[in-house]
């Protein structure tokens, strides 16, 4: 059973199948994997796509952009203001909600931002079922961590009326996670994943733990005010630079001349992630002028150097917040379309010397193809409904440790059963004690407290090492229950720790 | 590496552990929708581990695994594989369809190493050469227990099944020890694991339901392929295949058909026997009998209540009349009383007014006026009422003879002041009600309210007269003579004309004079316009128009008498009969006479045209 996961941008809109247990973006029908997130109202007919955001120069007023950002909001609320102030297409209100304001010939239409969102979902919708074959109803729909109810459930519907069935909502960094299958061969374990995801208008960085296969946010930091298109138009303000350096004129004031250099400054950008070199051309940019330079990529990192400083800086400050050093964290995974730029890459290389950066799926296409995964482990299931509750999990509060000591004799401690530990939960080990020993002691300890300690007596003393298998089963309480056993004589013993509740 | 225990340390616990805390996760991944499960299924352990401990028991028992050699192995004949028993042939008999496809393998391994020709004649054992040698059949056992869709084929027909279906008879006494192996037995054939087990006695409705509604239902994947009489394979060309394969599918149609009912009636069967479904069925029915039963009781408390309360109502409202009555009886005794004593008052004063009128012999000296005054004096009694009578006696004692004089002569004239105008009310009143009599009259006489002017009922009444009672259907003939002659062109039926005729019998006859005396004004007031135009107009107007003026007055029944008597004494044939005529009549010309015969013979004529009409229409 097929079902695929869309990713529902700022910017971009982009969708993943999964089919026979792989998850794969797929191309809509100009052929790009990537559908930019914009939707163009023309007299008789709505436009969503490339040809929108390429006809966005003639058409500013009745092209829609960054929908997401008004979505499932009030008219009053901030972002919303801030987008209308931003938006090209007039913003009104209507009831206390925005709606656009369409110009279509004689009438005047009031599009809601819901529509706009319906249209995208839409096409996202076609495109999986021309690559299917099938008609394709299932699937999973990210949102970024911040998304409020409102958002979510204005996302859901406008999918829904776009006739997908959708089986969850699932924030944008677990579901990178997902793509790179983090933690889920095996539920043993515990790690830290960094998740940089810079899209087009917003960086947002998050870290996550990833414990027994489940991931939980622990601090997150979203900025909407970088972005990709920070440095298209970092750029273009430099290309217009250079064109009022050869021609002695100005063409910031003009917004059509404007347009033109962004886009051509974006295809520059997306050249130079690649290669060395990109060469700007524009046809009569301005008074009929043509227009033509080549920027390098040591040239555009130094243009844009201060929001390269600008994008990494939310990562020290989150890894301050979790109480994280860089080298607790095991994995980065990186995002978002600008997530491509080689200068952004070695910057966070830097700050992660020894820690794997996982950029094999290519940056845009993470999130996708992680919901497509989930959708593929929910398709055919029936799901239970998510509450609230259910995403809440038991979890062991702190490290159970085994004190122990190294091979200078210096006292070290052994975590044997970490903290947030979705209960209830099993895990073994296999402890060592020296054969030449006939009694061993096992003392546990909690946050620094002893809380129990196991002596297993009468061994009989071998040259080889004494094999204690060790098995700690708590509870979704939190009582834990402990069995050593010795492997050669079989000689154990068991303890059971109530709680603090219980115990009193 | 773990430490050393010092001597007198022993296992123990020294602190309690954190209780645990509650975090948010995120929904995504395969180990959520694990745990998320695990949760709802309320597992304690872990999910992963169960199935771990599953695998370790397999493996147990792989090693366990003993297999029988099969002791007529070595007579089979291999053209005969489709009889075999192939679990028994690999060593698995007991084991049979519940063998896992690793002890399978590892059964046909044994048997191979045991009795693979090459082996057996290393030790020295005759072989039969070819297809022939037994060692085929293992094989074949092999060939066909590997394939899970040849294996399933031979499971379904397992020679060692026991198709029985246990009789009623069987059922009823011990119906658990009979039927608990039956339904094991038959479970194997279900698609779905996890088949419900008969139960025990004490088994909850749930359970029963589950188990019955399960097997009800059942999803069978036993299929007789393996019994396929013709081998498609040994087939020679398409047709023949074709046609071997219609065959085979139509038998295993029919042995799934029968393999249904046999399903069907085992289930049937337990479910007549089961003691449990007959419990169930008498608790229901009590259920619904004690529900019925409390149903019944609460309408009837409900009726009962109703009753009640209306009693109780009908209790109030008969204490609050006869309340009521006791009231007004009481205020009618009170008026009763006040009335007489009223009376009693009115007797006295009018005594006193007597004595006084009396004492002052009536105010006057003359005999006749005193007895005036007398009946004056009584008809004040009569009168005036108890405060007015009490004011003149008051005035009459109070003031000297004069003064009471006027005073009592005063109130005689306002006495029969008021009487006169009471009079004049009366009459008022009477004309009124005549009046209303004559409009109703006039309303129910014709349904599109035809008023009677003047001119129809003096039309009526003469018609009245002219046919007396006894006339053949006189009300009609009056009718339609009235129809004829009347100028209002308002047409009138029987019924109009009798009622009208009635109320005219009815009024006081001074009206009747009345209404007549208003036809002659009539007559009067038209006969005499015409003249003055006559005289204006037409001064060469006829001489004898003279004489008809001076006749215009009706024809009195004195005259209408004399005129008839003389036309009986003078016949037709009379010379100067008219003249004759004339002088019989007095005060009537020759030409009246003629006019008034005229006339006459017209009424006669119209009488009679106006009788044959109601015969006519009496015929039809």
């Amino acid at each position: 059973m097929a079902a695929i996961g869309v990713h529902f941008g700022y910017t971009c809109a982009c969708v993943a199948v999964f089919k026979d247990g792989r998850a794969d973006v797929v191309a809509n029908d100009a052929g790009d994997r990537v559908t930019p997130a914009v939707v163009a109202y023309r007299d008789t007919e709505q436009i969503v796509g490339i040809a929108a955001k390429q006809g966005r120069i003639r058409n500013a007023t009745n092209t829609v952009v960054k929908v997401k950002q008004i979505l499932g909001r009030c008219y009053d609320d901030p972002d919303a203001q801030a987008h209308r102030e931003e938006s090209k297409c007039i913003v009104v209100n209507k009831s206390d909600l925005p709606r656009y304001e369409i110009d279509t010939g004689e009438t005047t239409k009031y599009v809601s931002p819901e529509d706009v969102a319906k249209l995208i979902f839409h096409k996202m919708k076609e495109t999986a079922q021309s690559a299917l074959g099938s008609d394709v109803k299932d699937a999973v729909i990210t949102v970024p961590f911040e998304f409020g109810e409102m958002q979510k459930n204005a996302l859901r519907q406008a999918a829904e009326s776009a006739g997908f069935d959708v089986l969850r909502l699932i924030h944008e960094p677990s579901a990178a996670l997902l793509a790179y299958g983090i933690g889920q061969d095996s539920p043993l374990g515990k790690s830290h994943v960094l998740v940089y995801k810079l899209g087009g208008t917003s960086l947002s960085v998050t870290v996550l733990e990833v414990n027994s296969g489940m991931y939980r946010v622990l601090a997150t930091q979203t900025d909407h005010r970088t972005g990709g298109e920070s440095f298209t138009h970092e750029l273009a303000q430099h290309l217009a630079a250079e064109f009022k350096k050869t021609f002695k004129l100005d063409v910031t004031g003009n917004p059509r001349a404007m347009l033109k250099l962004m886009n051509s400054a974006d295809v520059a950008k997306h050249t130079l992630s690649t290669l060395g070199s990109a060469n700007c051309f524009v046809d009569s940019l301005y008074d009929g002028m043509d227009f033509e330079c080549n920027v390098s990529r040591a040239r555009f990192e130094l243009i844009c150097s201060s929001l390269f400083n600008k994008s990494i800086q939310p990562i020290k400050g989150l890894l301050e917040q979790v109480n994280l050093s860089s080298s607790d964290i095991n994995k980065v995974v990186l995002c978002g379309g600008s997530a491509r730029i080689p200068k952004l890459q070695q910057m966070i290389r830097d700050l992660f010397p020894d820690v794997e950066l996982l950029n094999s799926i290519p940056p845009d296409e993470v999130i996708p193809v992680g919901a497509a995964m989930q959708a593929g482990i929910l398709v055919g299931k029936d799901s239970l409904a998510l509450g609230e509750d259910s995403i809440t999990v038991d979890c062991c509060a702190s490290d159970i440790t085994a004190k122990e000591v190294d091979d200078s004799g210096a006292e070290v401690f052994t975590v044997l059963f970490p903290s947030g530990t979705p209960l209830p939960a099993r895990r073994q080990h296999t402890l060592q004690g020296p054969g030449s020993l006939s009694s061993v002691s096992l003392e546990l300890y909690q946050a620094q407290r002893p809380i129990a300690q196991i002596v297993l007596r009468d061994l009989e003393p071998k040259d080889e090492l004494h094999d204690i298998d060790t098995v700690l089963t708590m509870k979704r309480d939190g009582s834990l229950h402990v069995t050593c056993t010795e492997q050669s004589s079989g000689r154990s013993e068991a303890v059971t720790i109530q709680t603090a509740a219980a115990a009193s | 590496m773990l430490k050393e225990a010092s001597d007198g340390q022993l296992t123990a616990l020294f602190d309690a552990v954190a209780a645990s805390e509650q975090v948010q996760v995120e929904p995504v991944g395969r180990w959520f929708e694990a745990f998320l499960k695990r949760r709802s299924r309320n597992v304690s352990a872990s999910f992963q581990e169960l199935e771990e401990e599953e695998e370790l028991s397999e493996e147990e028992e792989d090693e366990e695994l003993q297999l029988e050699e099969y002791p007529m192995l070595k007579t089979l004949d291999p053209k005969d594989w489709k009889n075999q028993d192939h679990y028994a042939v690999l060593g698995l008999a007991r084991v049979r369809y519940k063998a896992t496809q690793k002890q399978i393998k590892a059964a046909h391994k044994a048997m191979v190493l045991k009795h693979h020709p090459d082996k057996r004649k290393a030790a020295g054992e005759q072989i039969v050469e070819g297809d022939n040698d037994y060692f085929t059949c293992i094989t074949k056992a092999m060939e066909m227990l590997s394939d899970p869709v040849k294996r399933r084929a031979f499971d379904s027909v397992d020679p060692t099944f026991d198709n029985m279906v246990p009789s009623k008879a069987e059922g009823k006494e011990n119906f658990f020890e009979v039927f608990a192996p039956v339904f094991e037995r038959n479970s194997r054939w279900s698609v779905k694991k996890h088949v419900p087990s008969l139960g025990s006695k004490d088994a909850s409705f749930e359970e029963v339901d589950h188990f019955y509604s399960f097997w009800y239902n059942f999803d069978s994947w036993r299929e007789f392929s393996y019994l396929d009489e013709e081998e498609k394979e040994k087939a020679e060309c398409r047709d023949e295949r074709r046609w071997i394969e219609k065959q085979n599918r139509a038998s295993r149609a029919q042995r799934k058909k029968e393999e249904m009912n046999r399903i069907r009636t085992l289930v049937d069967t337990a479910y007549n026997c089961d003691p449990r479904i007959k419990k169930f069925k008498e608790e229901e029915k009590a259920r619904k009998e004690s529900e019925k039963k409390a149903k019944a009781e609460a309408r009837k408390r409900e009726q009962e209540e109703k009753e009640r309360v209306r009693q109780e109502e009908e209790k109030a409202a008969r204490m609050l009349k006869e309340k009521e009555e006791e009231l007004a009886r009481q205020a009618a005794q009170q008026a009763k009383k006040e009335k007489e004593v009223q009376k009693k008052a009115i007797k006295k004063e009018r005594q006193k007014l007597r004595t006084t009128c009396k004492t002052h012999s009536y105010f006057t000296d003359n005999e006749a006026d005193g007895v005036r005054m007398m009946e004056e004096v009584e008809k004040l009694c009569d009168r005036l009422e108890l405060s007015s009578l009490q004011t003149l006696n008051e005035a009459l004692a109070s003031g000297n003879k004069e003064q009471s004089k006027a005073a009592l002569e005063k109130q005689v004239q306002e006495v029969n002041n008021q009487m006169q105008k009471e009079k004049e009310a009366e009459m008022q009143a009477q004309q009124a009600v005549r009046g209303a009599e004559q409009t109703s009259a006039g309303g129910g006489g014709g349904a599109n309210n035809r008023g009677w002017n003047e001119e129809d009922l003096q039309l009526l009444i003469k018609a009245v007269n002219l046919f007396p009672a006894g006339t053949n259907a006189r009300w009609e003939v009056i009718a339609s003579y009235m129809n004829q002659h009347s100028s209002s062109g308002v047409k009138r039926t029987a019924k109009d004309v009798i009622n009208k005729a009635k109320t005219l019998q009815k009024l006081d006859p001074h009206q009747k004079d009345e209404i007549n005396r208003k036809a002659f004004e009539k007559f009067k007031k038209e006969h005499s316009v015409v003249p003055q135009t006559v005289d204006n107009a037409a001064p060469s107007e006829r001489f004898d128009a003279v004489g008809a003026e001076s006749n215009s007055s009706p024809w009195t029944t004195e005259e209408q008498k004399l005129l008839e008597q003389a036309l009986k004494t003078f016949p037709v044939n009379t010379p100067e009969r008219w003249e004759k005529i004339s002088e019989a009549v007095p005060g009537r010309s020759k030409k009246d006479c003629m006019k008034r015969y005229k006339e006459l013979v017209e009424m006669i004529k119209a009488k009679k045209a106006a009788q044959e009409q109601v015969a006519a229409k009496n015929k039809k």
